[in-house]
């Protein structure tokens, strides 16, 4: 009886491990909308509606509708644009067969969506097979648009060769020589954490690693291994995490001090999202890097986007996942009307240096690599007695052309 | 070598007893898995998902409260009992017709059940992530012969040994903690002898809740709570119960020490693997003494 207890546990902790934060499917019906005399243009969300990351499936899932709801206002091509959604489940296996469904069943026209890199390549692969144009506009691997970049992939987030270059930029100007690396065990951890340290590499080449520590994506205490990096004691601490653990990392590094101690730098550290939940109680004078902010830049345009969306979403702000699927969604309308066809080439010819303006000023879609060239601000964590959460303050903004690699890097990449 | 000599004294006792405090968590969630499969024989792997609705309780608690810190110390006493409610609930209207099954077929319910109890989750609390804010007296550091430790790691080292300690008073010096003991030795003869055993399933069920339930509160202010926070759990308690022995308490305060002092100090050792350690720990504790360190009860 021991025995068999043994082999249902073991088999139990396996499956526990295997299905991840699976919860349940979340497949949101398509909105009806009264057929036209052309045919409607049908986008495939493939996103993650369960589990931690399910956040950023949700407010990516509202920007995406709030750009339908004034784009269908005037249609595209005599149509509209409708979407049907699936939920991935934050696992790559599960994308993969719910995009395929998508092209196969519902015979959608692009793909786009995706927080998980490990998905998104998947995905990607899948639609240079099947010649369908692929957008991702959450996950931030740089090999999405750059060593595995083909023709049907587009990013419009910006990826971590970008969010590292830009980190980089501002950490080479800190008088900081000792560093240590730390961050969550997965594929956005190490190529934000390589993107950053080769680049700062470049830029300043006295700095040197003094280690590196790395955790299991959801490990639920942190401080162990703050203190170990806090008694190696190095100049400045580059983190590399996402999601909740972001959230985790900040409320460690506040509650043990070390946030005092040590200056660290985490790209996304100033998002509001990341931010909000900790409330009055987060770490000031975290260095972060973004591309997405409701009160910055304080512009017409942007103000125009956060009161649309606030008016649609009982006054939640947007979050960078918002804004990224809102401007795909402008960038899919436009390149429809530019190609003046519903045919996946034309599309794909019109996506190649198209511009358009977004709540952040004018952005383009790079003909040489499929990236979204997009500002990337560089800020530090405050504290304003206005807010009931901090905020990123002396916000600098890196202009996108100035972070991304050249197109002749990417061709080598792809080359090889 | 090189690594070894960066390896200070204080950095040592900084790391033991961080992890040491880490393990406390472990083993006041671990208890009551092991108590339940001691004294019930479910492997239940519900046992997680209470352990996140405690959290979720205990943020919604210290919420309400606002910036008043007793928030916190009500939700550490409530948290566990609304978890128990739900446990009992559960334990009188589903698991109580189950006991008679085998093993797969519990397994696979309360596995369902985890799922289910994943997605009410979800529906009350919203897929956001939330955090808690330990009370003005928890937060900061304290120096421990030198060492500057935080104050709710501290704090978490005085909690643990105390439900140890309580755990003990019950099992060994109240009725009905004796009942359950003995219960789980021979539940055929304690209903023999005229005791209502359904019942004290029930009781021994909600302990095992009340220990989910406060080990949730407990660990609200060290993370943000998400969704899936019960998968984490709930892995490395199974792996605490069986390395301990299978029902037996103070091999769950073995296993959790074991696993979360490996963790802290192997992270010492070999920071980018530190994952390692403690399922490497558990791997030759296996090898070792299959059964388990202390006595199982299987």
């Amino acid at each position: 009886m021991r025995r068999t207890l043994f082999v249902l546990i073991a088999a139990l902790v396996v499956s526990v491990m295997l299905i991840g934060c699976a919860a349940q499917p979340t497949a949101a019906p398509a909105p009806t909308v009264a057929p036209q005399a052309a045919r409607a243009i049908k986008v495939g969300i493939v996103d993650t509606y369960s589990g931690p990351p399910a956040a950023y499936g949700n407010d990516a899932l509202n920007g995406f509708k709030l750009a339908l709801a004034e784009i269908n206002k005037e249609g595209v091509l005599g149509a509209k644009i409708e979407f049907v959604t699936r939920d991935d489940k934050f696992a790559p296996d599960t994308g993969l067969s719910m995009a395929k469904e998508l092209v196969l069943q519902e015979k959608v026209d692009i793909l786009a969506g995706t927080v998980n890199s490990a998905a998104s390549l998947a995905i990607s692969a899948y639609a240079l097979e099947n010649k369908v144009p692929f957008i991702v506009w959450t996950a931030k691997s740089d090999k999405v648009t750059g060593e595995k970049g083909h023709r049907y992939a587009f990013m419009t987030s910006e990826n971590a060769v970008m969010a590292g270059f830009a980190g980089a930029q501002a950490l080479a100007k800190k008088p900081y020589t000792k560093f240590w690396i730390a961050g969550e065990d997965y594929e956005y951890g190490h190529s934000i954490a390589d993107a950053t340290w080769n680049s700062l590499k470049k830029i300043k080449p006295e700095v040197q690693l003094m280690g590196q520590t790395w955790w299991k994506t959801g490990e639920p205490d942190l401080v162990p291994y703050l203190t170990q990096v806090s008694s190696a004691k190095p100049d400045m601490v580059i983190f590399a995490t996402g999601g909740s653990g972001m959230t985790n990392v900040l409320k460690v590094a506040k509650s043990t001090g070390f946030s005092d101690k040590i200056p660290m730098w985490i790209h996304t550290a100033i998002d509001y999202g990341v931010l909000k939940p900790l409330g009055a109680n987060g770490p000031e004078g975290v260095f972060g890097t973004m591309d997405y902010f409701f009160y910055y830049p304080d512009t017409p345009a942007n103000k125009a986007f956060v009161k649309a969306y606030q008016d649609a979403y009982n006054n939640a702000y947007p979050s960078f996942a918002s804004f990224h699927a809102y401007t795909t969604a402008k960038l899919i309308a436009a390149a429809y009307k530019k190609a003046g066809a519903l045919d996946k080439e034309k599309f794909i010819d019109a996506m190649e240096g198209l511009q358009i303006d977004t709540p952040v000023g004018q952005v383009e879609m790079r003909a040489c690599d499929h990236q979204l060239v997009l500002p990337i601000f560089f800020g530090v964590t405050k504290k304003e007695a206005q807010n009931e959460f901090l905020t990123a303050t002396d916000i600098i903004a890196v202009a996108g052309k100035d972070v991304m690699p050249a197109c002749a890097d990417i061709q080598k990449l792809r080359g090889k | 070598m090189e690594f070894l000599q960066q390896i200070t004294f204080d950095a040592f006792l900084s790391q033991l007893l961080v992890g040491l405090s880490r393990a406390m968590i472990l083993f006041i969630v671990s208890a009551g898995l092991s108590f339940i499969l001691g004294v019930l024989r479910v492997p239940n792997v519900a046992h997680g998902s209470l352990y996140m609705i405690g959290a979720f309780a205990a943020y919604s608690i210290t919420n309400a409260f606002g910036s008043n810190p007793a928030g916190f110390w009500v939700a550490l006493v409530v948290a566990p009992l609304i978890v128990a409610l739900v446990g009992l609930v559960f334990e009188r209207v589903l698991l109580s017709h189950l006991y008679q099954r085998e093993h797969l077929m519990l397994i696979l319910f309360t596995f369902a059940t985890m799922l289910i109890l994943n997605d009410l989750v979800k529906m009350v609390w919203g897929a956001e992530y939330r955090s808690v804010n330990a009370p003005a007296v928890l937060a900061g550091s304290v120096d421990v012969f030198g060492v500057s430790v935080p104050r709710y790691n501290a704090f978490l080292l005085v909690i643990g040994p105390l439900v140890a300690l309580g755990m003990w008073l019950f099992t060994a010096k109240t009725k009905i903690g004796k009942i359950a003991r003995a219960a789980a030795v021979d539940r055929e003869m304690v209903g023999v002898l005229g005791i209502n055993v359904s019942w004290i399933f029930a009781i021994a069920f909600m302990i095992g809740c009340v220990l989910a339930g406060l080990g949730g509160a407990l660990v609200a202010p060290t993370l943000s709570l998400t969704l899936g926070m019960d998968h984490t759990i709930i892995i490395e308690a199974f792996l605490i119960v069986t390395i301990g022995g299978l029902g037996n308490i103070w091999g769950a305060l073995i296993g959790a020490l074991l696993f979360g002092v490996t963790q802290s100090l192997g992270l010492l050792v070999l920071p980018q693997f530190a994952v390692v350690f403690p399922y490497a720990a558990v791997v030759i504790v296996l090898l070792l003494r299959p059964t388990g360190l202390l006595k199982s009860v299987w």
